[in-house]
């Protein structure tokens, strides 16, 4: 080892390589293009564009719609469900009432009846005053407030569901309540803020 | 190093497109996960785990369960059934309808189908063949409906009846839904889990009811004590060449009954939105029957 070599080491060697400029080859970007063509087909086909209620095998949320559980026409199922939540905490989930809060539903003639007329008017404006059912009178100081006063509160379709569910289930025989006679009803009461009376609904006609 | 910010903006761009996808991604689309609703029952889900239940889960986290049981179901199809309710009162053209939606049946088969209602007039069908096959018995006077069925390995070992969801989580944490399947998957092993004891005898020891099993004992999570007396009603039976000395007995201590009641609370079976199953028909009359628990008019198989 000689002294020279020790003072200047870089001499002997070869300079730093640097990077210099280069073009990117024209098949790279065709391929890339391609790739992030091909990448935004796939997500847009499989992703359901990021939507929480997609899931795999399903692809968008359009599809997992169609799986959805539909009767066409009213829905005792649904109508039970929103029984139990809006009605039977009076009415109880067996329909036959609670002392002291609402008369029973299961075999009620009110209920039972051949038309809806009367039935619908009941939820959607309150009842008010001594009430006859299955022979025995019941009186409310408060009445029955309107549960379903307002399409916010219980939708047509909710309270065409619910009337079908009570008018079928424990026994009751009734026809189904269509979407049509709610909606059309609660149209023409749209206007009123007090309760129904007992009174007025039996000047009502049963069927309209 | 002559491209120094050309290098930093690069590995910039690189970690904070990783973090983008892997971090905010998945926060923006379920970070605010709120309690759903089963359909069509409308039940509240999840529902949080029982206490004791809450408790077990730690002792699966502490025990390393998660290490070799999954807890993630996968699905990779879905299809549809049709079931044959109410048969109305034209057989005769009933008959005829089933019998061009089924070439493979005699007539004398499908007469014995319209004896024996409900029954799956179709079975794994598409959802568009499916409603198209309702339709059809609908002009033949027959109420018909579509049952939606999903399938995948995992369904056909009986390991759920629908993939897992993130709603199936959403009251658990840390969520362990495991990576590796030495163990089968546990998402729904409160649902076929025989009883408590067989349960606390798997932890003891696995291998007296599966034979072979690789699962380890988890022997610390039982007390083996003097039998004072009369032997306690929690003791453990059946446990084989696992049995301990005469006068002694097995009972599980306090984690092992939380682990179990753990193990019974998972189940991830209910039909939701996100992941539609068809248990039972809608209870238009019979409201005696436990709301959508049992399938009142299953397809038979």
């Amino acid at each position: 080892m000689s002294e020279t070599v020790h003072s200047n080491p870089a001499a002997s060697e070869p300079t730093e390589p640097k990077a210099a400029r280069r073009a990117v080859p024209v098949w790279l970007l065709v391929l890339l293009f391609l790739l992030i063509y091909w990448g935004f087909i796939y997500f847009d086909q499989r992703s359901g564009w990021c939507s929480p209620v997609v899931y795999g095998p399903y692809h968008s949320a359009e599809e997992v719609d169609l799986y959805q559980y539909k009767v066409e026409g009213p829905d005792p199922a649904n109508g039970r469900a929103a029984f139990e939540k809006y009605c039977s905490l009076c009415h109880n989930t067996d329909g036959a009432g609670k002392p002291g809060q609402a008369p029973p539903l299961a075999g009620s003639e009110w209920v039972n009846a051949a038309g809806v007329n009367r039935l619908i008017r009941i939820p959607v404006l309150g009842l008010t005053g001594q009430i006859e059912v299955n022979g025995k009178p019941y009186d409310f100081p408060a009445g029955m407030t309107p549960i379903a006063a307002s399409r916010e509160a219980i939708p047509d379709k909710d309270l065409s569901d619910i009337l079908t569910y009570v008018r079928q289930a424990w026994g009751n025989k009734g026809a189904p309540v269509t979407l049509e006679q709610v909606k059309a009803i609660r149209d023409e009461v749209a206007n009123r803020s007090t309760q129904l009376t007992v009174k007025e609904l039996k000047e009502l006609p049963e069927t309209k | 190093m002559n491209y120094g910010p050309l290098v930093f903006l690069a590995a910039f761009f690189a970690l904070a497109t990783s973090w983008v996808g892997f971090v905010l991604g998945p926060q923006l689309q379920v970070g605010q996960f709120q309690p759903t609703n089963t359909v069509p029952t409308r039940a509240d889900y999840p529902v949080a785990r029982p206490g004791l239940a809450r408790q077990g889960l730690d002792v699966y986290r502490a025990n390393g369960c998660a290490y070799c049981h999954s807890q993630q179901v996968g699905q990779t199809g879905t299809v549809c059934d049709v079931s044959l309710g109410e048969a109305g009162t034209n057989q005769a053209a009933l008959t005829a309808v089933i019998l061009k939606l089924r070439p493979d049946w005699s007539e004398t088969q499908a007469k014995e189908a319209l004896g024996s209602l409900p029954k799956a007039v179709l079975q794994s069908v598409s959802l568009a063949q499916a409603q198209a096959a309702v339709k059809e018995l609908a002009v033949g006077g027959a109420k018909a409906s579509v049952w939606v069925v999903p399938v995948g390995p995992d369904i056909g070992r009986a390991w759920g009846k629908r993939r897992s969801v993130a709603e199936d989580f959403l009251y658990d944490y840390p969520v362990m839904p495991g990576s590796l399947r030495v163990g089968p998957d546990l998402a729904n092993v409160g649902a076929r889990l025989p009883d408590a004891n067989w349960a606390f005898r798997h932890l003891y020891a696995a291998q007296i009811d599966a034979k072979g099993s690789v699962m380890p004992r988890y022997p610390y999570l039982f007390e083996q004590r003097k039998i004072d007396h009369s032997p306690s009603p929690e003791a453990l039976t059946s446990l084989q060449q696992f049995a301990p000395p005469s006068g002694y007995e097995v009972v599980p201590t306090e984690e092992a009954r939380a682990l179990v009641a753990y193990l019974f609370s998972l189940r991830a079976d209910a039909p939701l939105y996100v992941a539609p199953l068809t248990v039972a028909s809608a209870p238009a009359t019979d409201t005696n029957a436990a709301a959508g628990t049992t399938p009142t008019n299953a397809p038979a198989k």
